[in-house]
């Protein structure tokens, strides 16, 4: 098992194609970095910007007419400045930490490129014909399809170190490593202001997004298992990448579309507090996360293990 | 245990919707031996091939390889064989040698000692570190060769092994085949639509029409032997006394005449005597030549005439 991860590896570090994608997510980072640091006006006298702020949204708040959800919204961004002049933590613009936390977006290139390998393994065996000398030896089918999947995680698991390490780097260059131990400020269930720390929260983004790439692999590998096309694995699953929010929001009136995959597969809406459908809780959208990822699987091995090899 | 055949296939059927492709096989593959599958494009053998190496499903029936179920002890059956379907599809990013190396951790026991020795094999020891990519269609097919030996198969089969070489390398691959069952005991199972290759290469062939079998028998009894009458073109002159010269002996079972020459059906025994009596004519001959029937008149000869299928 080891050696097919390691074979699935060499092949796709071998391929130059592997290193552009690895490239360009470095330099996507760079010039995103870049650009925000370039563009960022905010300065050490955070204190007025935050004053300022405090007022405008007292000045909200005093409206008798401001809807209840908006209300614990300002009162809990107020709880959040009062803390800040209190103990001196100053918001994170101008800091390293809204330009990695800004980095953190560039995760769709990791579900992206991640989704174009995937696509590729398996049927890229079958448009190439190398799937007949990798079938006829002593690895099951099984075998290999996990050691392809496996391998592809880890790929997926290489970027996000690169997308880490690279955003981490790069702005704390730029900001000369300022404010790193800025903690993170958030409001809890009962309306009293905690320090987070920011990389856990960073992590917690990362992860999150980290349970649509799998899916989306996951999806990118059954499609390529059952047609055998690249260029179809790829192209369908890019495109309900893409087109996954838009038609969710055509199919938000009906109760039913809570079910589609695509309206469960963002979990950070449970930590906004605003999910797609009311009733749809944190367990809601792990089971259909599981269930959609046990039958993807389920079609991948059932049709890669089981169809004559005719190409 | 020597004598027990290395593959055997019982009662193989292979449907594909309401097409049968392989209707009732039932032979065996003795061990020692390059073994040929014959038949004309679309016969299926390849698709038999493919079942034997467990990348197409059996309908009925089965196959096993070294006493080991092709379909329930696939690992243990696929172990002792090495093989080429169809062409040699590498990976063409990757070098000859990482092919190498790819198709060896797939199999436990294959050592860094094994890969050079199988590369000084197929001699391509000057050219292993390039891209497959830049490989002739010739050294493609020695690295195809390399991969199907690197872990010492009982049995190697090689589909259509000899398309797209040149006459020189498919001299070089039937050496080289004769060479590995001579000395390493491998059995060989080649297929091919063309006659003469498998007359000079195989020690049997198995012949396939419509995906049933026609014939299983040693290469000496197909070719006919001694006994059994083949054509040769005679050039004589002047070609019509040759022609009633060659009528009236006893024994010769068909004179025609033809542009390039007689085309005369007889015994191979009865030869020298056939052109004994011309010479005793007076008539010039120029040259004699045993006609090979093309694959269609053979089958037609061995099926008695009737079409199969």
């Amino acid at each position: 098992m080891v050696n097919l991860i390691r074979n699935e590896n060499m092949k796709l570090y071998r391929r130059w194609r592997t290193w552009v994608m690895v490239g360009f997510m470095i330099a996507a980072v760079l010039v995103g970095s870049f650009v925000e640091w370039y563009y960022d006006s905010s300065d050490a006298s955070w204190r007025n910007d935050v004053i300022e702020q405090q007022q405008d949204m007292q000045a909200v708040l005093s409206d008798p007419e401001l809807d209840p959800e908006s209300q614990v919204y300002y009162k809990d961004q107020l709880a959040i400045i009062d803390y800040r002049l209190t103990h001196d933590i100053r918001p994170e613009p101008g800091t390293m930490w809204d330009g990695i936390n800004g980095s953190a977006s560039l995760f769709i290139l990791i579900t992206l490129f991640t989704v174009i390998v995937a696509g590729d393994s398996l049927a890229g065996e079958f448009t190439a014909g190398t799937i007949k000398l990798l079938l006829i030896r002593p690895a099951s089918r099984l075998k290999i399809l996990i050691s392809k999947y496996l391998s592809m995680i880890l790929f997926g698991f290489g970027l996000l170190i690169i997308l880490f390490v690279v955003s981490v780097l790069v702005n704390g260059l730029l900001y000369q490593f300022k404010a790193i131990d800025l903690p993170l400020l958030t409001v809890n269930g009962e309306g009293v202001v905690v320090e987070k720390s920011m990389v856990a929260n960073l992590w917690q983004t990362y992860l999150l997004n980290g349970v649509s790439t799998i899916i989306f692999v996951t999806m990118a590998f059954m499609i390529s298992s059952a047609f055998r096309s690249s260029a179809m694995a790829i192209g369908i699953s890019i495109f309900s990448l893409f087109a996954g929010t838009i038609v969710l929001e055509l199919l938000q009136r009906y109760e039913w579309s809570k079910y589609l995959l695509f309206a469960n597969l963002d979990l950070s809406q449970y930590l906004s507090g605003r999910p797609y459908q009311d009733g749809m809780t944190l367990s809601f959208s792990v089971i259909v996360l599981a269930l959609y990822f046990i039958l993807f699987n389920l079609v991948s091995w059932l049709v890669f293990t089981r169809r004559d090899v005719a190409a | 245990m020597a004598n027990e055949p290395i593959v055997s296939l019982r009662q193989v059927t292979k449907r594909v919707g309401r097409k049968t492709l392989i209707d009732n096989l039932t032979f065996e593959v003795p061990q020692g031996e390059i073994f040929g599958f014959l038949g004309p494009n679309g016969a299926g053998k390849t698709t038999t091939i493919r079942m034997m190496v467990g990348l197409m499903a059996i309908s009925e029936g089965e196959i096993r390889i070294k006493g080991k179920n092709i379909k329930t002890e696939f690992e243990q059956a696929i172990r002792h064989v090495g093989a080429i379907v169809e062409n040699p599809e590498m990976y063409k990013f990757l070098t000859g040698y990482q092919n190498l190396i790819h198709f060896a951790r797939m199999v436990p026991g294959v050592t860094k000692e094994r890969i050079d020795e199988v590369i000084a094999l197929v001699k391509l020891e000057d050219r292993i570190h390039d891209k497959v990519r830049k490989y002739s269609l010739g050294m493609r097919q020695r690295l195809g060769v390399a991969q199907a030996l690197l872990h010492r198969p009982s049995l190697l089969i090689l589909d259509e092994p000899t398309n797209g070489l040149d006459p020189a390398g498919i001299r070089e691959l039937r050496d080289y085949l004769r060479h590995l069952t001579r000395t390493e005991g491998i059995t060989v199972i080649v297929s091919s639509h063309l006659l003469s290759e498998m007359e000079l290469m195989c020690d049997s062939v198995a012949i396939l029409m419509h995906g049933k079998l026609v014939d299983v028998k040693p290469i000496g009894d197909f070719i006919g032997g001694n006994e059994q009458a083949q054509t040769y073109l005679i050039e004589a002159t002047p070609a019509e006394q040759a022609l009633g010269e060659i009528k009236a002996i006893v024994g010769v079972q068909g004179v025609e005449m033809t542009d390039e020459g007689l085309l005369v059906t007889a015994v191979r025994d009865q030869i020298p005597a056939i052109l004994a009596h011309l010479m005793r004519q007076d008539i010039q001959i120029y040259g004699v030549r045993a006609v090979r029937q093309s694959l269609e008149d053979r089958f037609l000869q061995i099926t008695g005439g009737e079409q199969v299928g």
